[in-house]
């Protein structure tokens, strides 16, 4: 299984870097350009949701994100050192528009869900641990 | 790749060439730039966007497509996406917009 590393800080002028890192490290394992894109969706989106609610776009926490990858699965891993969201048990389908807010709510979540075969979250030391898991065949 | 906006006014409407990327950084630049059109345009009756540059999208670009529309869309004015790429319409697909926009496959 190879395995793939970028670390980077809690800013969301990072987003364009996690994606491209993304891009470039599955494009040898996965040819339709459809699942490429929706595993680079997944990623950002979890990416995101850390940067920007876990740890309020503070440039001095940081993050790591892993993948690893097979021919048969992908794993993707977020370290993150905030306090972990239960990511797998937010209420599906998401609202369009929220009715507190009048803006759109949890579309991100709600990819991550339909993109990803598993979705782990647990706590390890100081990190929150995200982990998708893809079956690829 | 950043997302680059081109707004052209036509006899009725208004049409939105997208190229690039639309993502939580971008996103509010389409809104800012839509807003302001239609504040110039008050009459406009419908917005095209032109997709076939536009390579990607986030739940954050797609959330501000659909703020717009509801923001916009009571004054009558009608929402279009034209020559979406499949991956993208994929993502607009899963997130329900082509249900309530028009978005055509390009």
């Amino acid at each position: 299984m190879d395995k793939y590393i970028l670390d980077f800080s809690a800013t969301p002028d990072n987003l364009p870097i996690i994606r491209h890192f993304v891009q470039e490290h599955l494009a040898p394992y996965i040819s339709d350009p459809i699942r490429l894109n929706q595993l680079t969706v997944a990623t950002e989106e979890l990416c995101a949701n850390s940067i920007v609610h876990g740890n309020h776009s503070d440039p001095s926490q940081k993050l790591r994100l892993e993948l690893r990858i097979d021919k048969k699965t992908l794993h993707i891993y977020l370290y993150d050192p905030a306090p972990p969201y239960a990511l797998h048990k937010y209420p599906m389908p998401p609202q369009l528009l929220r009715k507190d807010t009048n803006r759109p709510g949890g579309l991100g979540i709600y990819l991550i869900r339909q993109l990803m075969d598993k979705i782990i979250v647990r706590r390890r030391g100081k990190s929150s641990v995200y982990h998708l898991v893809k079956n690829l065949t | 790749m950043e997302i680059q906006l081109s707004l052209s006014p036509t006899a009725d409407g208004l049409t939105v060439t997208l190229s690039g990327e639309l993502d939580s950084l971008s996103a509010p630049k389409l809104y800012d730039q839509l807003s302001q059109a239609i504040k110039e345009h008050p009459n406009i009756k419908k917005i095209s966007f032109e997709c076939r540059n536009l390579s990607y999208i986030s739940s954050a670009g797609a959330g501000i497509l659909l703020l717009s529309l509801d923001n916009f869309g009571h004054r009558g004015i009608d929402f279009e996406l034209r020559n979406v790429r499949p991956e993208v319409y994929n993502i607009l697909d899963l997130l329900g917009l082509t249900k309530v926009m028009t978005v055509s496959n390009g």
